[in-house]
């Protein structure tokens, strides 16, 4: 190199580091960072190493969105619902961050989704808590869970179709909003199928020890035990109706279950014979769930789970929707996704306009024996799938 | 000099410490990530320092202090959503409710001391946890109780500042936490503080001498009570929201543990203790999932090696760089 072409050289490079920032983002496309809500540590770190694995997969589609670097920060709720509610303050007051998916506690995903919206955001969640698409919904905030309506209608109704003999049901419920909200579902049911609800074992969320209240549900001779709690109560109830022999005396359904890694915890020996609600099993046939188990075997070496299908999902349906819009806007992204229709892990999905809440698929499994296993993961069998959900008009949403 | 004549070293000494406790104040938002951070420590200091008050001073042992807390987050939410109240009367507000929770429950417990007085507070808590979840209508139950304003300070009908950026809510909180920590330093300084530290020190003598214990002690209850409700209706006003988590056992560990950690009979040291275990909660957290348990790692190298919490490790240090001897009270550095 000439000497003359070296000091010109070098005198540029000094001039652009002279820049002001402002300037130099000129030059350089700033990254776009999509905001991953994750319980990375506390009690659901679990749950949250699983959806920010899904999270990854999507974001890792898009190197570049819009011609900008897409850069992915994972905010850590820590579990806890204040910590998740001022992470996100933060984010959107320091970086400008608008665009949120994740949460795994409702209280958590109810208050951000408050934040967001005020923010003019979009934030999706695969939470529990129907007030997301219910009362307490907002035009920035997606759902893609199946609401308690749509679980309990796609796991009892086919149940009672595959049990025409089974006629006295009886409930264990925990002590809240959700459980309430599973156990009015699974009383309707039963009352326009003419069944008799034998009797109900309220719990608290604290609750780990469960032998009296399958004492009760034993003392009260049903046909079906239906399990309305979830997550560490729900594995600790099977564990404990298996041990009092309670398979042997009644079939047993649990409503909202966690999926393959509830399922790999329990093991065959628990689950056997054992009817199982989910949201997402990792053997259905669709396009997207072939393309998704192997993306997820290949980089993971595992099957998908249900927090990392729901947030890779989730995270991918906005980052398309900002490339299929040509905006980072949210307002502008917010209102192409309702009422939009996409290929999803369990098949054909779509937003519904009135309330935000993804239309979808909940599916009834049984419990199979070890020894028709095919793998260590082939814990279960799809018995029915479908989709029920309560009109908009009932939800208690009014989008403003 | 200080053994003859410790008063002009006290006031020294007194002036000094608020000078740093207003440089921590106005240094805590530049240094930090984000004025919410800082804000978050506030709050805690607040609720830790109004811990302190009991265990620091007067030797209550509480994990009754998450219903205070929660009390006020609750009670200000509601005055503000249902009754449209402002700031300042939401505050008084919370106050109140902690306060008059804090008498219900001082009253019962201090019946009993040690164990039994522990036993009871924790007794309470469950109690309070319960009821709130119970009343879901009113609380929201366990998916918390959403849309709460942060009203702006107001005189009349003419609005003096907005508080929904977090520098000014951080503004607001810091000179509340001033004003909270120099009552609290009065109100040890006064004949009342030397009291509360006298039965402390030796309660059946502090009875013999003529004190009527059971008042001093349900008093102290009510005034921390009263700053821990102040500090639950602030964070309820930071969040917009008030998770149930606010009221429960946890919180009262979390307050526990930050007056240990920042050292009892300090109350600069309860913002020592707040800021700690709140930072390394935000950087732990990216580092490993299980910070819990180095918060235990923590929490045991302070109580094994550090007797006065960080306050007191720093104090000796700098006496130890100073080549003077270590203040034999810890509330040395209390006196006005």
């Amino acid at each position: 190199m000439q000497r003359r072409t070296l000091l010109k050289a070098s005198l540029a490079a000094a001039g652009a580091l002279s820049l002001p920032l402002g300037m130099r983002h000129a030059f350089a496309a700033e990254p776009f960072t999509f905001y991953g809500l994750k319980s990375m540590s506390g009690a659901f770190a679990s749950y949250g190493k699983f959806a920010d694995m899904g999270s990854r997969l999507a974001v890792e589609q898009y190197p570049q969105l819009l011609g900008r670097p897409l850069n992915y920060k994972v905010i850590d709720t820590e579990g806890n619902a204040g910590k998740a509610v001022r992470k996100v303050q933060e984010a959107i007051a320091q970086d400008g961050a608008r665009f949120f998916q994740g949460c795994t506690l409702s209280s958590s995903a109810l208050a951000v989704a408050k934040e967001v919206d005020k923010a003019g955001g979009v934030f999706m969640t695969p939470v529990g808590a129907d007030e997301v698409t219910g009362k307490d919904c907002n035009k920035a905030t997606f759902r893609w869970s199946v609401p308690t309506y749509g679980a309990v209608r796609e796991t009892l109704v086919p149940l009672i179709k595959r049990l025409p003999e089974a006629k006295r049901w009886y409930t264990i419920t925990p002590q809240y909003v959700f459980g309430e909200a599973l156990l009015d579902g699974t009383k309707q049911v039963l009352k326009e199928h003419g069944l008799e609800h034998v009797g109900n074992s309220y719990h608290s969320l604290q609750e780990q020890e469960f032998s009296g209240y399958l004492t009760n549900a034993i003392a009260a001779k049903p046909d079906v035990l239906v399990l309305l709690n979830f997550g560490s109560q729900s594995s600790n109830t099977l564990r404990q109706a298996v041990n009092f022999g309670i398979k042997e005396r009644m079939k047993v359904l649990l409503v909202w279950s966690a999926g393959l890694d509830q399922f790999q915890e329990l093991g065959s020996d628990i689950l056997e014979g054992v009817y199982l609600g989910a949201q997402y099993w990792h053997q259905v046939d669709t396009p997207l769930n072939r393309e998704l188990v192997k993306i997820t075997k290949a980089k993971y070496g595992i099957n998908p789970t249900y927090p990392l299908a729901a947030d890779y999902i989730s995270t991918k349906v906005m980052l398309d929707t900002i490339a299929a819009t040509g905006s980072f806007d949210g307002p502008t992204v917010a209102k192409a996704m309702q009422g939009l229709s996409y290929e999803g892990p369990t098949g054909p999905e779509s937003i519904r306009a009135g309330d935000h809440q993804v239309i979808k698929d909940y599916y009834l499994l049984i419990g199979k024996p070890a020894d028709q296993m095919s793998d260590k993961d082939d814990l279960a069998q799809v018995v029915s799938s479908g989709q029920s959900f309560a009109p908009v008009q009932d939800t208690g949403c009014v989008l403003g | 000099m200080s053994e003859k004549n410790p008063l002009p070293f006290a006031k020294t000494q007194s002036r000094s410490m608020l000078l740093l406790v207003v440089a921590v104040l106005i240094g805590l938002p530049l240094v930090l990530p984000s004025a919410t951070l800082a804000t978050e420590i506030l709050i805690f200091a607040m609720a830790a320092l109004a811990c302190n008050l009991l265990l620091g001073y007067t030797g209550l042992l509480s994990f009754g202090q998450g219903i205070f807390f929660g009390a006020g987050a609750y009670c200000a939410a509601l005055l503000m959503i249902h009754l449209q109240l402002g700031l300042f009367s939401a505050l008084l507000g919370a106050a109140l409710a902690g306060g008059f929770l804090a008498f219900l429950v001082g009253a019962l417990a201090i019946r009993r001391t040690g164990i039994y007085f522990v036993m009871l507070t924790l007794a309470f808590s469950q109690m309070a946890y319960f009821l709130t979840y119970t009343l879901s209508d009113w609380t929201g139950g366990d998916n918390g109780l959403l849309n709460v304003p942060r009203p702006e300070i107001r005189i009349g009908d003419t609005v003096l500042m907005s508080l929904s950026d977090a520098r000014y809510f951080y503004a607001f909180v810091a000179v509340l936490f001033l004003l909270i920590f120099i009552g609290a330093r009065r109100v040890i300084a006064s004949p009342f503080g030397s009291t509360l530290m006298a039965i402390r020190e030796n309660e059946t003598r502090a009875a013999a001498i003529g004190y009527d214990t059971r008042h001093f002690k349900i008093l102290v209850f009510m005034l921390s009570g009263a700053v821990t409700g102040i500090a639950g209706a602030l964070y309820a006003m930071l969040l917009h929201f008030v998770p149930l988590s606010n009221i429960d056992l946890a919180m009262s560990e979390n307050i526990l543990i930050m007056t240990i950690v920042g050292g009892t009979g300090s109350l600069f040291g309860s913002l020592l203790g707040a800021g700690s275990i709140v930072l390394l909660g935000e950087f732990l957290s990216d580092l490993w999932p299980r910070w819990l348990m180095l918060l235990g790692v923590i929490l045991i190298l302070v109580v094994v090696f550090m007797r006065g919490g960080l306050w007191g490790g720093f104090s000796s240090l700098y006496e130890r760089i100073k080549g003077q001897r270590k203040p034999s009270l810890p509330t040395q550095e209390e006196l006005p």
